[in-house]
């Protein structure tokens, strides 16, 4: 499975009114890769993501994975078909356990209605027990064990990012979109959420999408790298050859230094 | 096939009273199969090992290093946390007649190296993906080693030569048909079963080697101590390759047959406490000081109502505890006070800690602070120290259940011997006594002498009562240049009551006066700094905060007040970072490598004395 094209997006364009957010945006994610998008502030790096989740309808192109349309899908129906993502914002309902938030990732994999759940008879109890076995496993990997129970507005902020990729992975996604995994984190809490990102791609072989701007981070991790400017895509290859393009050099230095 | 193992008799030891563990298990699956060995919390859930469990994976897994070429005598080493399958292995390594050598789960790559080509091990079980990495990261340099079993297989490419899951290796077991109880029965009491390194403080690690006899000993030593029978629970969380956790967890629980429980470990531990509900506990200071830490600070954190009924509740139970340990028993009102403040704050208390269903406690390794062992009397949780050392197999001394002496470690065991030499030093003698360092036979004569005693490194002095005092190592003693001999850890022990002191060394051999490198206790000293709105990025910016240096002082002097002047500290300075096994500053058991750290803190120890 691993070098064939997982997600394919060609020609992807998206505009609000005359604002042109995205402009013919090209890229594959293959089976098993760890793809990152990078850019400066409004780049357009999460509105790719919020066209992948359906957030956003792009007025051309498309959106192909699996062979699956993914484009004018609902999110929901985008979610079904294998796209989880964590969000910038943290997206947790903080009142509830760690398990519960994780459980919530496996909703759209729950079948049995609301009578039966009421009920808790046969099918609804073996699912229940499935599902918690499959969030355990996901507490096992992301070393949550030890804050199972406590409500997560509790924990510190870089447990809480944890719990979110935790809620993303419940969903047993084919391709993982991760917003900014980092984003306010210190040394120590970024070097773990690293080392958990090399551990989903080894262990699970989750094809993943890693919009960053912590670029040590960007380029130790990455297979390939994108880098976008005003919604162009303006580089695309292994990180080194993207860091030494002189057109991202200059995106990002605004023009000749 | 014939095999050097098939031709020994299976009644080679036979009826002396001589049994290795791995014929124990063995004969526990036959006699009380179904029973639960242990219980490991796997994926969120508890999940039991029968005896029968126990014997077969320990048949498996030694068919299938037999079938990798270990031979009698041979080394295999296991690097792993806690889990079932590290006492499958050391119990199939020694049914085997090969000797298990424990790597710490924390060891550096460069410390695997060491031990792998010292113990000259053939085959090593390492736990994981980070286990693995470390080995793989020295192969070239392993001209022993042939093969590397790992547990557990996740994220790792199996694909090379050098690697073979357990799994593999269990089912290479099941088609082989070595008669492993014989082999185990043929084992000699003075045969090697395991290798302990112990984690120097100076120099490289040496491995000491235990005989099935010193294990043997050991069993029936602890047991009477432990006071145990097959119904105990105990959680195996120190590191398994230390002798303490290996007597709880291994030899005295095969021995004893009571249940061993894993938990999640790390983080995790209080938890897994809290769930098990252990009868018998062993903790070493550190992890008495943290669970006191604990409460004490929850306790600053809690309502007005809560703190009072804490406090009252402490007191009156502290000067009820302070009786036990004098006259033994608690009598008429003392018991009634006893029973209230055992509802009002003991039980919860106890729950809360894990400690609702302890009878027995024992705290080693190191010596016990007596505020420490106040806050735990007092609370029902009659923690007795132990003395003991790898080399005599952690046999030496034990407080006896009703006679508590602040500052003793106990009387001799029974079957034991201790005395003190005439320049100070605990000698011991008796079942325990290691064979000697592997490949080291001047260390081993160093330590034992001609007529059999123990050279325990430790100064001491023993009292008209038979009870032992211990000052502090031998080495450690500081001689100051006014000629003053200070005992470091004495001064140590009394800076890490305070819960916000996690590590402190004394300094002042051959220097003016004495001074101390302070580390802090990064969860109590953030949460302090919280409270009076100190604002901090990193523990070293937290370190260098004038407020912190400050309460940190606050600390030393209420120590200097208990102190006689050649003992107080004049000047102190806070480490900039915590002390790290990596960096070798601190052994796998978490102690202080004295020289390491001078070395490193050069700077800020001159400074102390301009």
């Amino acid at each position: 499975m691993a070098g064939t094209n997982l997600l394919e997006v060609r020609d992807l364009t998206l505009r609000f009114g005359g604002v042109t957010a995205l402009s013919r945006v090209d890229f594959d994610v293959r089976h098993e890769e760890l793809f990152a998008v990078i850019g400066p502030n409004g780049a357009g790096k999460t509105s790719i993501f919020n066209c992948l989740s359906g957030v956003y309808h792009p007025q051309e192109g498309s959106i192909r994975l699996d062979g699956a349309d993914l484009l004018g899908q609902r999110p929901s129906k985008i979610a079904g078909l294998g796209v989880g993502r964590t969000f910038q914002n943290l997206g947790l309902f903080v009142h509830l356990d760690v398990i519960d938030n994780l459980l919530l990732g496996r909703h759209h994999l729950m079948r049995s209605g609301f009578l039966s759940g009421a009920l808790w008879v046969g099918r609804t109890k073996r699912e229940e027990k499935a599902h918690r076995h499959a969030v355990e496993q996901v507490v096992d990997l992301l070393e949550l064990s030890s804050h199972r129970h406590s409500p997560v507005g509790m924990l510190p902020y870089g447990v809480q990012k944890r719990i979110e990729l935790g809620r993303a992975l419940c969903m047993e996604p084919k391709l993982l979109l991760l917003d900014e995994p980092v984003a306010g984190m210190n040394l120590e809490e970024t070097e773990d959420m690293a080392r958990f990102i090399i551990d989903i791609r080894e262990r699970l072989g989750t094809s993943m999408i890693l919009v960053e701007h912590d670029m040590h981070m960007v380029m130790d991790l990455a297979d390939r790298v994108m880098a976008l400017d005003f919604g162009s895509p303006i580089a695309t290859g292994s990180p080194a050859e993207v860091q030494s393009d002189p057109r991202v050099i200059e995106a990002y230095l605004g023009g000749a230094a | 096939m014939t095999t050097v193992l098939h031709e020994v008799a299976p009644t080679a030891a036979g009826g002396s009273g001589f049994e290795t563990l791995p014929s124990i298990v063995m004969r526990r699956a036959r006699e009380m199969g179904t029973t639960t060995a242990m219980r490991e919390k796997h994926l969120g859930r508890w999940r039991t090992h029968t005896w029968e469990d126990y014997e077969r994976r320990l048949v498996d897994i030694a068919r299938g290093l037999h079938g990798l070429g270990v031979e009698p005598g041979d080394r295999v080493a296991v690097h792993s946390d806690n889990r079932p399958e590290w006492l499958f292995a050391d119990m199939a390594i020694q049914a085997l007649r090969a000797i298990c050598v424990g790597i710490y789960p924390t060891s550096p790559s460069a410390e695997v190296e060491y031990l792998l080509n010292h113990s000259e091990a053939k085959v090593l079980l390492a736990e994981d993906e980070e286990q693995v990495d470390k080995v793989m990261a020295v192969r070239g340099n392993l001209p022993h080693l042939r093969k590397v079993v790992v547990i557990d297989t996740r994220g790792i490419d199996m694909a090379d030569d050098l690697l073979m899951s357990l799994e593999e290796l269990e089912a290479m077991g099941r088609s082989s048909d070595l008669d492993v109880a014989a082999s185990a029965a043929a084992s000699q009491p003075e045969d090697a079963a395991i290798i302990v390194y112990t984690s120097g403080t100076t120099g490289p690690p040496k491995g000491a080697m235990l005989s099935h006899r010193n294990l043997q000993a050991a069993a029936e030593a602890s047991g009477e101590v432990f006071a145990v029978d097959p119904r105990a629970e105990v959680l195996s969380y120190l590191p398994l390759c230390h002798i303490t956790e290996r007597l709880v967890s291994c030899i005295d629980a095969v021995a004893t047959g009571y249940v061993v429980n894993f938990g999640e470990g790390g983080e995790t531990f209080t938890q897994d406490l809290r769930e098990v509900q252990p009868t018998f506990f062993l903790g070493v200071p550190r992890v008495w000081e943290k669970m006191m830490a604990a409460i004490t600070i929850r306790m600053e954190d809690a309502g007005a109502l809560k703190r009072a009924n804490y406090r009252f509740w402490m007191r009156t139970g502290a000067k009820v505890a302070r009786k036990r340990w004098t006259t033994g028993k608690v009598r008429g009102i003392d018991k009634l006070t006893y029973g209230l403040g055992w509802l009002f704050l003991y039980r919860p208390l106890r729950e809360k800690l894990g400690m609702s269903r302890i009878k027995g406690v024992l705290s080693g390794a190191a010596p016990i602070a007596p505020q420490v062992l106040e806050f735990f009397w007092t609370i029902g949780v009659p923690v007795r120290e132990g003395y003991g050392q790898t080399e005599n197999t952690a046999q030496a001394t034990v407080t006896p259940p009703d006679d508590i002496r602040l500052g003793k470690v106990g009387k001799p065991l029974a079957g034991t011997e201790v005395k003190i030499a005439p320049d100070g030093e605990i000698l011991t003698r008796g079942p325990g006594t290691f064979l000697g360092y592997f490949k080291d036979p001047q260390a081993t004569a160093e330590t034992i002498d001609a007529e059999g005693w123990l050279h325990t490194g430790d100064v001491g002095e023993l009292d008209e009562d038979g009870f032992l005092t211990i000052t502090d190592r031998k080495k450690d003693i500081i001689i100051t240049a006014g000629g003053k001999n200070v005992s470091p850890s004495e001064i140590e022990n009394m800076l890490k009551v305070s819960p916000f002191v996690k590590e402190a060394m004394v300094i002042g051999d051959q220097r003016p006066y004495l001074t101390a490198l302070i580390g802090i206790e990064l969860d109590t000293v953030s949460n302090w700094a919280l409270h009076h709105r100190i604002g901090f990025t990193t523990y070293a910016d937290l370190a260098s905060k004038e407020e912190v240096v400050a309460l940190i002082g606050t600390v030393v002097n209420e120590v200097n007040e208990q102190l006689a002047q050649v003992e107080t500290i004049k000047r102190y300075a806070l480490l900039p970072k915590e002390l790290d096994e990596e960096d070798g500053e601190v052994t796998a058991t978490q102690k202080v490598k004295r020289r390491a750290v001078e070395a490193e803190y050069r700077q800020q120890i001159e400074e102390m004395y301009r």
